[in-house]
């Protein structure tokens, strides 16, 4: 569809002086990028060698999908397989003792996983950034924070607890407990998505593993990716 | 017969009237119509005072089309096709300006693979003019994207984040001028806020600078150089529920600019929004999605007639 917009413009000595009027017209499409252009040209020869060398690791299928993954919020299938892996992988890797859940962001989450084979490919789509896993300790005070972050974002991916009616549920908190762990990305503690409340940490543990990098090994185990839309985030 | 003027977009000006806008590619034949005959001295070879912008942001390193199963976008975009679409407008078109507003970088394994390389390898191939930097293209970190940067053969406008100490350091520019036929084309880049959205090790000691405030010193500046059309390359994002600056603000607080090529929230505009400027006058704002799914497309066509004294124009 092709719009058109027409500015009129005058200046000049006014309107009944002898003067110049510019007409700009304005039109306007925003042109579909289809196989209605698909001819070969002089880009898929430049493509074509780093085509080769990528599909060469990309296109291996690792798992098998039984059905759409989709991020959303308050939540999705995809939130909660992103999250559910970080935090079993992470907690492998670093056992703590006290309460502890993943928290990640929708944002983070950069493409769907599509039901059928599963490639190498589709996780580094899913999860590009070379973020790296951390587990946060966090004054349990920050509980208060993380629930009023949620409710302004509508939700984000969590494992390992629970926010009904915009509280957060989460086990192993005690009359005496002082701290929890949070699972997360060094993006987010360090402020990405202005999750600030990770600036109240006290103490901080790298798994030496990219996010990316768990999913893979993840999708690997679980050959047939677990499907779970259950909604963990209520307001 | 080039403009002499700047252009005013004032307001009041902007002609609503649909019979005229529905009835023909052009205003001016109705206005002259109604008015008499003016003295024609507006310069008639045709294309010198077109220009055709193509445009595109947040392609996000998707460089084949969408896979078939594609949840949403499957067999959509792919930079050969693009190619394809952008050369059948330069033979059609006489003036065509290429540009891209940012998020080069990052959303496919090529990026994760090459860093970069190829993505810019593309664009100077598809003849790109301008395009600015994203958040997302600080994700190889600075030298990083001096490694990328070094296959790119078009420049990086950049007015908003100070380089010094950086390896970026002299590698952007913070305006461009480019002669289209007749008409003098100004384009300078506006980038985002890099705090909280890029890990600070990939952006170093890169200083963001009010957004508002360099944009207007641009704005003016290219017009104080003779440029008819004011461009603004924008990573800010369309529009946010909170005070974050976006292109509807940016638009708004400025002058001097006449069109926003934005970015960032990968806002599928349908066509561009009209906003009104410090002065009263039209801006307008485009963006197309992501992902190169779309290339957007803005044709300006420019008229300068002279009229008799006697003459008088009623504008509905």
């Amino acid at each position: 569809m092709i719009l058109k917009y027409c500015i009129a413009l005058f200046f000049g000595a006014g309107l009944l002086a002898c003067s110049a009027v510019n007409t700009i017209t304005v039109e306007s499409d925003s042109v579909a990028v289809t196989d209605r252009y698909a001819s070969p040209n002089i880009i898929d020869s430049i493509v074509s060698p780093y085509k080769v060398g990528m599909d060469a690791i990309m296109d291996s299928v690792i798992a098998f999908s039984p059905n759409d993954f989709t991020k959303g919020r308050p939540g999705g299938s995809l939130n909660n397989w992103s999250a559910d892996v970080i935090l079993s992988e992470t907690l492998s890797l670093i056992p703590k003792s006290g309460p502890v859940f993943c928290l990640l962001n929708v944002g983070g989450l950069r493409n769907p996983i599509n039901k059928g084979g599963v490639t190498v490919g589709d996780i580094y789509k899913l999860m590009p950034f070379d973020n790296e896993i951390v587990m946060v300790e966090m004054p349990l005070s920050t509980i208060l924070d993380i629930e009023v972050y949620l409710k302004k974002s509508g939700g984000e991916p969590i494992a390992g607890a629970k926010i009904i009616s915009g509280k957060l549920k989460l086990d192993g908190i005690h009359k005496d407990t002082k701290s929890y762990w949070i699972v997360t990305s060094d993006y987010l503690m360090n402020g990405g998505d202005k999750m600030n409340f990770f600036e109240k940490r006290l103490s901080e543990d790298f798994a030496g593993v990219l996010m990316r990098e768990a999913m893979l090994d993840a999708a690997i185990s679980q050959d047939t990716l677990i499907w779970n839309n259950e909604n963990r985030i209520s307001f | 017969m080039k403009t002499e003027s700047h252009f005013k977009m004032e307001r009041r000006t902007f002609i609503r009237n649909t019979a005229l806008l529905t009835g023909g590619t052009l205003i001016a034949p109705s206005l002259f119509a109604a008015i008499g005959n003016p003295i024609e001295v507006a310069d008639s070879a045709k294309g010198l005072n077109t220009l055709t912008i193509l445009h595109t942001n947040d392609t996000h390193s998707n460089i084949d089309p969408f896979p078939d199963n594609h949840a949403k976008y499957a067999g959509k975009g792919g930079v050969a096709r693009r190619y394809e679409l952008i050369e059948q407008v330069r033979q059609q078109e006489d003036n065509v300006l290429l540009i891209d507003a940012g998020d080069i970088f990052q959303g496919t394994p090529y990026f994760n693979m090459y860093g970069g390389i190829l993505e810019m390898k593309l664009m100077s191939e598809l003849g790109y003019e301008a395009a600015t930097m994203g958040n997302h293209d600080f994700d190889a970190g600075l030298e990083g994207f001096v490694g990328a940067q070094k296959h790119a053969n078009f420049p990086f406008l950049c007015s908003n984040y100070d380089f010094a100490n950086t390896p970026i350091d002299g590698l952007t520019s913070e305006r461009l001028i480019l002669q289209k036929g007749n008409i003098k084309v100004g384009l300078f880049g506006i980038g985002i806020e890099l705090d909280g959205l890029v890990p600070d090790l990939k952006y170093g000691e890169t200083k963001f600078l009010n957004p508002i405030e360099k944009a207007n010193e641009q704005a003016e500046k290219l017009k104080e150089e003779g440029c008819d059309l004011v461009i603004c390359i924008s990573h800010l994002g369309y529009s946010y529920d909170d005070d974050r600056v976006s292109d509807i603000q940016l638009a708004k607080k400025t002058k001097n600019i006449h069109l926003i090529i934005g970015g960032h929230t990968h806002t599928f505009l349908e066509k561009p929004v009209e906003e009104v400027n410090l002065d009263g006058e039209t801006v307008l704002i485009n963006q197309v999605g992501w992902g190169g799914i779309n290339v957007g497309r803005i044709d300006f066509k420019f008229d300068t007639k002279k009229f008799a004294k006697k003459d008088v124009l009623v504008v509905q």
